[in-house]
C-alpha cells in the first residue's frame, strides 16, 4: 500500500484516536484492573484480550487474502526482552501505546513512564548496534 | 472511569481494531514498532530520503543493487545466475521497481500524540477528567504516591523500552498481531512477558502485605 505523507498522518491520527479511546473504556489504562489481571483476580481483561486475538485470527485466516508479512523472527532477544518488559508492564501497568493514553487521560505520574520508555528505547537501539547485531526482521 | 466494557464488548473492539489498522495501512500493527522510529528519528530520516530518491530515480537503484551484486559475486557468476532466469546483465535497463514505502516517522509520532489525544477525549466525554498525582488506590497501596512511586515508574518504563525493542515487540504487536497469524515468535513472547507479569504481580502483592 503506497500512502502519501499526508494519508499516513491522516489515517495513523484517526486510527491512534480511536485506539486510544477504546483503551481507555477497556480499562488496559488503569493500573488497578491490569494489576487484577496479572493476579488473575478478575478475568474481565484476559479474556477481553483472547477474546480480541481470536476475533482478529478468524479475519486473518479465513476471511482476508494478501496480508502483509507478519515479519517477527525468533532470535537470541525474544525471551530475555519480553521478561524485562513483562517486568516493567508490571510494575508501570503500561506498554508502550498504554502510557501515552493514561498520560492524556490525566494520569500525570505516566510522565515518568514515557521518559523511562523513551530512554529504554534508545538504550536498547545504542547497545543493539554494539553487542546483539542479531536480525531482527527490520531495519528499526 | 469507573464502569468499563463487558469483556466480549472489549474483546469484539479490540480485535476489530487490529484487523482495521491492516486495511488502513497495508501492514500489521505495532507500538513499539512507531516507538523505534521515533526515537530514532534521525536514521529514519536518512532512510526515508534514500528511499525516496531511488524511488524518483529507479535506474539508480537498479544500477547500484547490480554494482554490489557484481562486487560481491563476481561477474562470471552474477552472469550464470542472470542467464538462468532469462536475464542479462544490462547496466542501463529503465525498469520501473517499486520501492517499499514505509511509514513516515512523523506519521508514527502522529500515531503516538493521537493516542494520548483518545485518552484525552475519552475521560472528558464519560465525565472523568481531572489531573491525578497518583496511578489509582491500588498502585498507591504497593508503591505509595511520592516521589518513590515515580522513581518506579521511570525505571519500569525503561524495561518497557528497552525490553519491548530487544523482544521485538510489544502487546499489540506480538500480543494481538503475531498471536493471531500464529507467528511462533509472537506466541513465545507473548507466554513470557505475561508470564514475567504475572510473577512480579504475585511478589509485588507479598511484599506489600
Amino acid at each position: 500500500m503506497n500512502l502519501t505523507s499526508f494519508q499516513q498522518h491522516l489515517r495513523l491520527g484517526l486510527f491512534g484516536m480511536i485506539m486510544g479511546i477504546v483503551l481507555s473504556y477497556i480499562g488496559f489504562t488503569d493500573f488497578g484492573e491490569v494489576h487484577k489481571m496479572f493476579l488473575f483476580a478478575d478475568l474481565r481483561l484476559l479474556l477481553t484480550f483472547a477474546g480480541a486475538v481470536l476475533f482478529a485470527m478468524l479475519f486473518f485466516n479465513f476471511l482476508m487474502e494478501g496480508l502483509p508479512p507478519a515479519k517477527k523472527l525468533l532470535h537470541p532477544g525474544t525471551i530475555p526482552g519480553s521478561i524485562l518488559f513483562g517486568i516493567g508492564w508490571a510494575i508501570t501497568g503500561s506498554c508502550p501505546g498504554i502510557a501515552l493514553v493514561q498520560f492524556g487521560q490525566g494520569q500525570a505520574p505516566t510522565v515518568f513512564t514515557i521518559f523511562g520508555i523513551f530512554f529504554g528505547v534508545w538504550l536498547y537501539r545504542q547497545t543493539h548496534r554494539r553487542f546483539f547485531r542479531w536480525d531482527a526482521g527490520s531495519c528499526n | 472511569m469507573t464502569e468499563y466494557w463487558s469483556w466480549w464488548q472489549g474483546a469484539l473492539a479490540l480485535g476489530g481494531l487490529t484487523v482495521v489498522f491492516v486495511l488502513m495501512l497495508g501492514r500489521m500493527l505495532g507500538v513499539s514498532g512507531s516507538w523505534a522510529s521515533i526515537v530514532g528519528w534521525r536514521e529514519a530520516r536518512r532512510r526515508e530520503n534514500t528511499a525516496a530518491a531511488f524511488h524518483a530515480q529507479p535506474a539508480v537503484m537498479q544500477n547500484a543493487l547490480l554494482a554490489a551484486t557484481l562486487a560481491e559475486f563476481g561477474e562470471q557468476q552474477t552472469a550464470q545466475a542472470m542467464a538462468g532466469q532469462g536475464l542479462t546483465p544490462s547496466v542501463s535497463a529503465p525498469k520501473r521497481i517499486q520501492a517499499a514505502s514505509g511509514l513516515r516517522w512523523t506519521a508514527q509520532l502522529t500515531f503516538l500524540l493521537a493516542m494520548m489525544l483518545g485518552g484525552f477525549l475519552a475521560t472528558i466525554a464519560s465525565g472523568h477528567f481531572e489531573v491525578r498525582f497518583d496511578l489509582g488506590s491500588v498502585h498507591a497501596r504497593l508503591f505509595g504516591s511520592d516521589w518513590r512511586a515515580w522513581i518506579t515508574l521511570l525505571v519500569g518504563g525503561a524495561l518497557v523500552g528497552f525490553g519491548t525493542q530487544m523482544g521485538g515487540g510489544c502487546t499489540s504487536g506480538h500480543g494481538l498481531s503475531g498471536t493471531s497469524r500464529l507467528a511462533p515468535a509472537s506466541l513465545l513472547a507473548t507466554a513470557t512477558f505475561f508470564g514475567s507479569a504475572v510473577v512480579i504481580s504475585f511478589i509485588l502483592e507479598g511484599y506489600a502485605k
